[in-house]
C-alpha cells in the first residue's frame, strides 16, 4: 500500500486553529485577572492604603462599631446554624438515596432537588405573608384555639430563625447531593469486606465509610456555610439588617466617604477564604483513591412497603416543607383582597395582568434572559477550555489555575459585586452608565466553578487515548476538541450550563448592586423593587416571582428531557 | 518503512523510562516489543507515534530524521490497548474520520472503507456504534481504522490484552493474515511472551527501560543473553556460581549444589567471576536409579508433584534449600512421594552460563 501524507493546506489550518486555541486560553486568563483577581486586590488595597499610605486605622473603627460587630456575629451564627441543620436533614436523605431502593425513588429524589433552584428571597415574600402578625399562621392557630394572641413570628428576636430556616430549605439539596456522591463513591466491597470480618454496621460507618466520605461532606458543608453567611436576598427581605451582607449592601453607596466598608469586605474575604482552607485542608482530610476496578454499583436494598411509607413521609415531608415558602408565594400571587382570613377568600389573575402590563417586570424578565444567557455561553466556552487545559495538563501549573477558578466558590457574590463597583466606577465599564458587561461577567465568573467542575468530570472519565487516536490521524488539537471531545462531554456541558443559567437567573447580590438604572434591572432586582412598592407591589412581586420560577422549572425540565437516559447510556465505553 | 531508534532516552522528571535505545525495525517486519509492565515498551511505541517526544536521541523513518515531527506528519496507524473507539460514532464514521482529514475524494474514502471493512470482516457492522459490538469486533474496528489511512507504520499497543483466551487465538491469526496481506511495517507491543513467541519473527525484549536483546523466538529461548530473559521467555531455574575453569568451548562452574560442566554461554567470563546458570525445567533429567555421581549430578528432595497427563512437574528442593522445577514429558511410572530424595542430571550443553545480575527476574 502507498503511504499517504497530509497535504500542506491542512498544516496551515492546524497552525491557525492552534493560534485560535492558545489565544482563547490567554483571553480566559486575562478575564480571570481583570474580573476576579483585580477587584479583590483593589478592595484589599483600599482597606490598607489611604492616599498611597499604608494604614491600619480602618480596622479599629470596624471593631469598635457595635452594629458591624453584631452583624458579623449574627452572620457567622447564621452560617453555622444553617450548616448544622442541613447536615442533620441531609444525612438521612443521602443514606436513603444511596442505600435503599423503592418505588418512585427517581421522582422523590428529583423532588428533593427542586428547592435548590427556587430563589430563597422569593420564598421570603411568601413567608412574610404567612407568618405576619395578622397572617395565615396566626389566624389559623387562633381559629383552632391554640393561641389567643397573635405571635410575632418575625419580630426582631425571631428574624434570625426565619433567615436560617429559609437558608436551610434552600441549601439542603447541596449538602444532600454532596453527601450522596460521597457515599456512592465508597466502593460497597470495602463495606462488604468489613462485614465478612464481623465488624458491626455502626463501626463500619465510623471507621470506613465516614473517613472515605469525609472530603465530600466538607466540600458541601463549606459551600452551605459560605452561602448562608453571605446571602444578601433573604435577610434583606426578611428585614434582618444586622447581618454582614446587608451592611455591605448599605455601605456601597457611600463607600467613598466611609472606608470602613473596605475593611469589612476585607474581613469577609479573610473569613471565607480561611474557612474554605480549613475545611479543605484540616477537616476534609486526605482524599483517598478508590482502588476498585470497573463499575461497582451500590447494592441497594429493596425495602418493604411499610418502610417505603416511612421514607416517603420523611423525604416527602422535607421536600414539601422546602416548597412551602414558594407555595405561599403562589397563594399570595393569586389572592384578591386578602384580609384576616387563613387563606384568601377570592382569587384573581389580576396581579399577573399587572406583571405583563408593568414595564419594570417585562424589562426584568427580558434582561435576565439576555444576561443569564450570555453569561452561560461565556461559561461554556471558558469552562470547557479551562477544564480541558487543567485535565490535560497543558499549562505549567494546572493546580494553580484550578485553584484560581475555584475562588468564586468561596468568594461571596456581594464581595465580587462590591469589588466591581469600586474598581470600575469612572471607567468605560462604569456600572452606573451601563452595567450589562459587568453583570454578564459577574454572573459568568461566579458560576464558572460549576461549569469547570462539570466539564472536568466528563473529561476525566474520558480516556485520553480517544483524543490521541484522533491525533495520530493528523487532527489538530482543536479539530479533535470539536469532533471528539465536545460530543463526548456534551452531557456534562449541558448539565453545567443549566446550573449556570438557573443560578444566573436567580442571582441577587450582583443584580441588586450592579444594576442601578431601571432599564438594566434583571428579574431579581425587579422583584425586589416591586416588593418595596406600596399598595399591591408585594402581590405583583409574588406574581413575577412565580413567573421566574416557571421559567426556571421549564429550563430544567427541558434539559432533563433533552438529556434523558439516552445520552447517559450512549456515552459509556 | 524502516524505523531506526538512535540513542533514544525518555525521562519523566527523575525516572528514566527509556534508556539509550538503539533499534532498527526492518521494512515490512512484524516486530515485537516484549517486556513486563513498566519496562518502557509503551513509551517507546508512543515516541514512535509522535505522542511523546524523546528527551534525547534521534528517530529515523527510512533514513529521514522525524524526531520532532508531529504525529500527524508521520503517517502512523495506531491500535490502542483500550481501542479508543469514539463511542459517539458508528463503525463507518470511526473509520472515515482519519480519511476525511486527508482530504481524499468521497469515492476514494468509500473505496478504502469498504476495503478495510472487508479485510477485517466488519462490513455488516458498518452502522453499529462501538458499544453495540463485542470485544473482538471492537478490536477489529480499531485495526480497520488504523489500516484505512494506509499508514507507513502500524502500531499495536497490547491489542489483545482485553480479549478472552479463545478470541485472542483467533485475533492472532487475523493479525498475522492482515500483516501478510498488507505488508505494512508493524510494531507490536505486548507483555505476553507466548503471544510474541508464537507470532513474531523478531522480538525485542525490554526490561526496566533498557533494550536487552533483539532476536528471533528460537534464539531468544535457546540463547538468552541475561538471566532475566531466560526466566521471562519460558521458565527456567537460575543458580548462582563461580567460574572454576574457563576455555572458549567449555567451562566448569562451582555452585552450592555441585560443580557444573557447561558448553554454552552468553559471553566470555574468566576464572573467579560470579555467574548465573540457567537450567531449563525440561532439560533437567531425573536420575531414576541414583547411580550417577560427579559433575552435573545433584541431589534434591521432592516437594510437590503435579501430574498433567502429557507431562509431570516436579517441584524439588535442592541441598541449599532453594526450589527447582523439572518438567517431564512422557515420564515413566514411578513411586516418588513428597519428601523422597531424588537424583538429577543435566547435560553440559543445557547448562547456560549467563552474567550474574541483580535483576535476576522471576525465579530467583
Amino acid at each position: 500500500m502507498q503511504a499517504q501524507r497530509v497535504d500542506a493546506t491542512s498544516v496551515w489550518q492546524r497552525r491557525l486553529s492552534d493560534v485560535v486555541g492558545y489565544g482563547t486560553v490567554l483571553a480566559t486568563l486575562a478575564m480571570l485577572f481583570f474580573f476576579l483577581v483585580m477587584p479583590v486586590s483593589v478592595i484589599i488595597g483600599r482597606a490598607f492604603y489611604n492616599n498611597g499610605e499604608f494604614t491600619l486605622r480602618y480596622f479599629p473603627l470596624l471593631f469598635s462599631n457595635e452594629l458591624l460587630m453584631s452583624s458579623i456575629g449574627n452572620s457567622l451564627l447564621i452560617g453555622l446554624t444553617t450548616t448544622i441543620i442541613t447536615t442533620i436533614v441531609s444525612f438521612p436523605l443521602a443514606l436513603i438515596n444511596t442505600k435503599l431502593d423503592f418505588r418512585g425513588k427517581a421522582i422523590l429524589t428529583g423532588l428533593l432537588l427542586v428547592p435548590m433552584v427556587m430563589p430563597p428571597f422569593v420564598g421570603a415574600i411568601g413567608i412574610l405573608r404567612f407568618f405576619a402578625r395578622r397572617g395565615s399562621v396566626n389566624l389559623g392557630l387562633m381559629e383552632i384555639g391554640w393561641i389567643d394572641e397573635p405571635i410575632d413570628w418575625l419580630g426582631p428576636e425571631n428574624m434570625f430563625w426565619a433567615v436560617v430556616i429559609l437558608e436551610v430549605l434552600h441549601l439542603y439539596p447541596i449538602m444532600y447531593l454532596n453527601l450522596s456522591a460521597a457515599l456512592a463513591n465508597v466502593d460497597p466491597s470495602v463495606e462488604e469486606m468489613a462485614t465478612t470480618l464481623g465488624v458491626p454496621k455502626w463501626k463500619q460507618y465510623r471507621d470506613i465509610v465516614w473517613p472515605l466520605a469525609r472530603p465530600g461532606y466538607f466540600a458541601g458543608a463549606i459551600i452551605v456555610f459560605i452561602w448562608a453567611l453571605t446571602d444578601l436576598g433573604t435577610p434583606l427581605l426578611v428585614g434582618y439588617h444586622e447581618t454582614i451582607p446587608v451592611q455591605i449592601f448599605n455601605m456601597i453607596t457611600d463607600v467613598n466617604e466611609n472606608p470602613v466598608g473596605y475593611a469589612l469586605v476585607f474581613l469577609v474575604i479573610l473569613l471565607t477564604v480561611s474557612f474554605f482552607l480549613i475545611s479543605k485542608l484540616a477537616l476534609g482530610g486526605k482524599k483517598y483513591e478508590m482502588m476498585a476496578k470497573g463499575h461497582v454499583t451500590q447494592a441497594q436494598k429493596r425495602i418493604s412497603f411499610l418502610a417505603t411509607v416511612g421514607v416517603y413521609v420523611f423525604a416527602g415531608g422535607v421536600a414539601i416543607l422546602a416548597l412551602i415558602p414558594h407555595l405561599a408565594v403562589v397563594v399570595t400571587a393569586f389572592s384578591d383582597r386578602w384580609f384576616m382570613t387563613v387563606l384568601p377568600e377570592f382569587y384573581t389573575f389580576e396581579h399577573f395582568h399587572q406583571v405583563f402590563n408593568t414595564e419594570l417586570s417585562m424589562i426584568g424578565i427580558k434582561n435576565s434572559f439576555i444576561f443569564a444567557g450570555l453569561s452561560t455561553v461565556l461559561d461554556i466556552i471558558l469552562g470547557l477550555l479551562i477544564a480541558y487545559v487543567i485535565v490535560r495538563k497543558l499549562v505549567p501549573f494546572p493546580g494553580l489555575l484550578d485553584g484560581l477558578v475555584m475562588i468564586p466558590l468561596a468568594l461571596p457574590g456581594i464581595v465580587l459585586a462590591f469589588g466591581y463597583v469600586v474598581t470600575y466606577t469612572n471607567t468605560f465599564l462604569d456600572p452606573l452608565n451601563n452595567p450589562v458587561p459587568l453583570l454578564v461577567i459577574a454572573y459568568a465568573i461566579r458560576r464558572l466553578p460549576y461549569m469547570v467542575r462539570s466539564a472536568a468530570a466528563g473529561l476525566q472519565q474520558m480516556s485520553p487515548s480517544l483524543e490521541e487516536a484522533s491525533t495520530t490521524f493528523g487532527a489538530s488539537r482543536f479539530h479533535t476538541l470539536r469532533k471528539i471531545t465536545v460530543p463526548l462531554v456534551m452531557a456534562n456541558l449541558i448539565a453545567g450550563a443549566l446550573l449556570c443559567f438557573s443560578y444566573a437567573m436567580l442571582d441577587v447580590s450582583d443584580s441588586l448592586i450592579l444594576a442601578m438604572k431601571e432599564r438594566f434591572y434583571p428579574l431579581t432586582k425587579a422583584i425586589y423593587v416591586l416588593f418595596l412598592e406600596q399598595g399591591t407591589g408585594e402581590l405583583v412581586a409574588s406574581a413575577l416571582g412565580i413567573i421566574g420560577m416557571i421559567i426556571l422549572a421549564a429550563c430544567i425540565m427541558g434539559a432533563s428531557a433533552l438529556l434523558g437516559k439516552k445520552m447517559g447510556e450512549l456515552f459509556r465505553s | 518503512m524502516e524505523v531506526v531508534f538512535k540513542s533514544i532516552y525518555k525521562r519523566y522528571g527523575q525516572t528514566t523510562a527509556v534508556h539509550d535505545l538503539n533499534l532498527t525495525i526492518q521494512r515490512g517486519a512484524l516486530h515485537f516489543l516484549l517486556g513486563p509492565s513498566g519496562c518502557g515498551k509503551t513509551t517507546t511505541l508512543r515516541m514512535l507515534a509522535g505522542l511523546e517526544q524523546p528527551s534525547e536521541g534521534q528517530l529515523f523513518f527510512d533514513g529521514k530524521d522525524v524526531t520532532f515531527q508531529p504525529a500527524v506528519e508521520r503517517g502512523i496507524g495506531m491500535v490502542f490497548q483500550n481501542y479508543a473507539l469514539w463511542p459517539h460514532m458508528t463503525v463507518y464514521k470511526n473509520i472515515e474520520y482519519g480519511l476525511k482529514l486527508r482530504k481524499l475524494s468521497n469515492q476514494e474514502i468509500k473505496r478504502r472503507i469498504d476495503e478495510v471493512m472487508d479485510i477485517t470482516r466488519l462490513t455488516q457492522y458498518a452502522e453499529r456504534l462501538p458499544g453495540q459490538l463485542s470485544g473482538g469486533q471492537q478490536q477489529r474496528v480499531a485495526l480497520a481504522r488504523a489500516l484505512a489511512i494506509r499508514p507507513n507504520v502500524l502500531l499495536l499497543d497490547e491489542p489483545l490484552s482485553n480479549l478472552d483466551a479463545k478470541l485472542r487465538m483467533e485475533m492472532r491469526d487475523n493479525i498475522l493474515r492482515i500483516h501478510k496481506q498488507t505488508g505494512i511495517t508493524t510494531v507490536y507491543v505486548t507483555h505476553d511472551q507466548r503471544e510474541a513467541l508464537s507470532m513474531g519473527s523478531k522480538i525485542s525484549v525490554m526490561h526496566v527501560g533498557r533494550l536487552i536483546q533483539t532476536d528471533d523466538p528460537r534464539t531468544l529461548y535457546k540463547s538468552p543473553r541475561t538471566p532475566f530473559i531466560a526466566s521471562f521467555i519460558g521458565e527456567t531455574n537460575l543458580l548462582t556460581g563461580k567460574v572454576k575453569e574457563w576455555s572458549d568451548s567449555e567451562s566448569r562452574i562451582e555452585t552450592p549444589i555441585g560443580t557444573f560442566h557447561s558448553t554454552v554461554h552468553s559471553e566470555v567470563f574468566k576464572v573467579g567471576d560470579t555467574v548465573a546458570l540457567s537450567l531449563r525445567p525440561e532439560a533437567v533429567m531425573i536420575d531414576w536409579h541414583k547411580t550417577g555421581q560427579g559433575e552435573n549430578f545433584f541431589q534434591a528432595s521432592v516437594e510437590h508433584l503435579t501430574y498433567l497427563g502429557e507431562s509431570e512437574q516436579f517441584q524439588l528442593k535442592t541441598s541449599d534449600g532453594k526450589g527447582l522445577k523439572v518438567n517431564f514429558y512422557h515420564a515413566p511410572d514411578h513411586d516418588f512421594k513428597d519428601g523422597d530424595s531424588i537424583g538429577c542430571y543435566i547435560a553440559a550443553d543445557d547448562v547456560l552460563v549467563l552474567p550474574a545480575q541483580p535483576d535476576m527476574g522471576p525465579g530467583t
